[in-house]
């Protein structure tokens, strides 16, 4: 059982930091992005092709993360303010169109012939349970909750996260009061571009690099930030922490573990149901 | 020249993959055509065919997880051939290719449009996904032979008028693994198979059926296939101390696999070998260094830069009437076969009397046709159920490419072929 539950900790620590990459977006401006995981392949692709044409690692990260920034930031500037005043789910479903649009994309420009994308930390690694952990898994742990912890100190304790807030409780209202809407809302797509860029590497990486199953990693992602109730972000890490880990267990329970995918679907579903249980107590 | 494209595998194809590897295959093949001159096909007289056209059909799986119609488009080539050199006794060929989109239901209505409307005698170098478990009843009520291309779940190897020119992926396995069996020993294996309806544990059973049979252990272990996490599938599979490791998956799967037992260290430890989709142009470079010299993988056809006389015909006739895009793969080599078979079978009829009758029963008949792509004689026969190619060799990663390391090439000693096998005894093979 232990080495199942060290190989799940390096998937279930990127599904953490994609859900406070989710979560980060949704407390500032109140859209739940689809395009997360989209976005990330696109800055996986884009990594590949840097790295295969022997660019510098470094340069070949930077170029990735920032073509994720790139479209976020364009999304977020041109087309989510049209959106704005409608439902929040009508902005969150603008987001789909987005995920399949750059779906497409990816699947048509760098086509579904087999990649890996290989970092220099997947080669040391640290023996856990007769597990070898990876540095790329290690860095990926590490990341989550440093990012966990500057999000947190960005939304308690900084000008932009009070205006991010105050934005994602009453739009209307803050921009009376002198917040700047557009701006503070395009950090938020910027910052939620930066942390799709750098989950889409790593799982580029740790997963594969597949179009459509980095898009669709968005959903565990989802699993983990419903259950963090898309507010708690330590609650989000744990959750997805726990998500990776129990999808690694599953392959343990025999005549489930050849569908062990759903995972992350039985717990959303299950976290959906008991939320809404909560919430009608209270 | 490498290999393109594996025989069966679920991931997409697009564009610009295409483009790329295509044209490395088209000016190698190129190259090699101009050294290898004119093709030959049919009655090979450079007569154009002008008489009444004999109506062929394929259905492919074109647009969808991946593009499987790279058989019909050499089926397609090697028609146009033979039209151009006489056609069936001065008659020509017209050969209708119909997309399945991957889809049971648009596979049932392409296929009846096929035998019901256009009334073709015979259908050639079909290579689908869906289309065996919808159509293969229908061919069997309208007696209207299948000479695929390439079949792959369970269903196109257990049909009356359904005949793979392909081994499939559980001929596949068994080989592979009783080549390593022979070359390393190995008395405990780990048969990986993804849990898709009608391929299952089916495609892994063949080897465990073989092993039960002479003392070696095979585990079968499904797997999710939308799974993101191959560490643990790894783990799982190492937990059971194999020796070997057969991958029985598509190579979008394989190759994260691949790459999780490198990080765990278990390519040193355990042999890994794979069943024909590993057998892809990109896929050595992809797996890198670590696999080289250490990854083995059975064929189910010769290689494609085999120099054998009908392998360089095909190339030929791929350069001369194929399409620039056309692949230059497994799936090619299957489709061109199916479209001599079927030519050589209709060449013996009496061009006045093509229709779907005779045409079924002289299909029925073909017996020792021969093709250095294949490694045994092929034939058809009257069975309920047709598995004809059950051999093929081992190529081993090496490098950026491959290399062939079986003597020559092996057969599946699958119990499941009984029936064939004893068909071949009957039929004097």
């Amino acid at each position: 059982m232990m080495p199942f539950l060290v190989s799940g900790l390096g998937v279930g620590a990127v599904y953490a930091m994609s859900g406070v990459g989710l979560v980060v977006l949704y407390r500032s401006s109140g859209v739940l992005n689809f395009a997360f995981g989209a976005i990330g392949a696109v800055a996986a692709y884009v990594a590949w092709s840097a790295l295969d044409r022997e660019w510098p690692l470094a340069l070949a990260v930077l170029a990735g993360v920032l073509a994720a920034v790139a479209i976020s930031f364009a999304y977020g500037r041109l087309l989510a303010p049209r959106l704005a005043a409608s439902d929040p789910t009508v902005r969150s479903i603008g987001t789909l169109g987005l995920a399949l649009v750059l779906l497409g994309f990816t699947e048509w420009f760098w086509g579904e012939q087999p990649r890996r994308l290989v970092l220099p930390t997947d080669s040391q690694a640290i023996e856990l349970a007769d597990v070898r952990l990876t540095y790329t898994r290690v860095i990926g742990l590490a990341m989550a909750f440093s990012m966990m912890a500057a999000v947190g100190l960005l939304l308690a304790r900084t000008r932009i996260g009070l205006a991010m807030r105050a934005l994602a409780d009453q739009r209307g209202l803050s921009a009376i009061l002198g917040v700047r809407v557009l701006q503070v809302d395009t950090a938020a797509w910027v910052i939620s571009g930066a942390f799709a860029g750098v989950c889409g590497l790593l799982l580029g990486n740790i997963v594969r690099l597949q179009a459509t199953v980095l898009t669709f990693l968005v959903i565990p992602a989802f699993a983990a930030a419903i259950i963090g109730r898309l507010s708690s972000l330590p609650a989000t890490v744990a959750a997805g922490l726990a998500i990776g880990i129990l999808e690694a267990l599953a392959v343990l329970v025999p005549g489930f573990s050849q569908f062990r995918a759903a995972t992350p679907f039985l717990i959303a579903l299950a976290a959906i149901v008991l939320w809404r249980d909560a919430s009608r107590k209270a | 020249m490498k290999t393109i494209e594996a025989n069966w595998s679920t991931p997409k194809f697009t564009k610009q993959t295409f483009q790329r590897a295509l044209v490395v295959a088209a000016l190698v093949a190129g190259g090699s055509a101009m050294a290898q001159g004119k093709p030959a096909c049919g009655m090979n007289n450079g007569k154009a065919a002008t008489g009444e056209p004999i109506a062929l059909g394929a259905v492919v799986g074109k647009t969808g997880p991946d593009d499987f119609s790279a058989s019909a488009l050499a089926a397609q080539a090697y028609f146009k051939c033979v039209n151009a050199n006489g056609g069936i006794n001065g008659r020509p060929i017209e050969f209708t290719i119909a997309d399945d989109q991957w889809n049971p239901e648009v596979a049932a209505q392409v296929a009846a449009k096929l035998v019901k409307d256009r009334k073709v005698v015979a259908m050639v170098g079909s290579s689908s996904f869906v289309e065996c478990g919808v159509n293969a009843k229908m061919y069997a009520q309208e007696d209207v032979m299948v000479i695929a291309g390439v079949g792959v779940p369970r269903e196109c190897f257990f049909a009356k008028n359904y005949v793979p020119v392909n081994a499939g992926p559980r001929v596949s396995a068994t080989v592979v693994a009783m080549y390593a069996a022979q070359q390393y020993k190995a008395k405990r294996m780990v048969c990986v198979i993804p849990n898709i309806p009608s391929l299952g544990n089916w495609a892994c059973d063949g080897a465990k059926d073989w092993g039960k049979a002479n003392g070696v252990e095979v585990d079968v272990i499904a797997i999710d296939p939308g799974s993101p996490d191959a560490t643990s599938t790894m783990l799982q599979a190492a937990a059971k101390k194999p020796d070997v490791v057969i991958l029985n998956v598509p190579k979008g799967i394989m190759v994260p696999m691949l790459a999780a037992a490198e990080q765990q260290g278990l390519a040193k430890k355990i042999h890994f070998v794979s069943s024909t989709p590993a057998y892809n142009f990109d896929v050595p470079k992809t797996i890198g260094s670590a696999w080289s010299g250490n990854f083995d993988i059975h064929l189910e056809f010769m290689p494609v830069e085999s120099a054998g006389k009908d392998n360089v015909n095909w190339k030929a006739t791929m350069e001369a009437f194929g399409g620039k895009n056309d692949p230059r793969d497994s799936f090619a080599q299957a489709g061109y076969l199916a479209a001599r078979i079927a030519t050589e079978a209709l060449l013996k009829l009496d061009p006045k009397k093509i229709d779907r009758a005779t045409t079924s029963a002289a299909l029925r008949e073909v017996k020792g046709f021969q093709s250095d792509i294949l490694c045994r004689p092929f034939y058809v026969g009257a069975g309920a159920r047709h598995n004809a190619n059950s051999s093929g060799p081992i190529a081993q990663v090496s490098g950026n490419g491959f290399k062939q390391v079986s003597n020559g090439c092996l057969t599946a000693a699958d119990p499941e072929l009984a029936d064939l096998r004893a068909q071949e005894k009957q039929l004097g093979l």
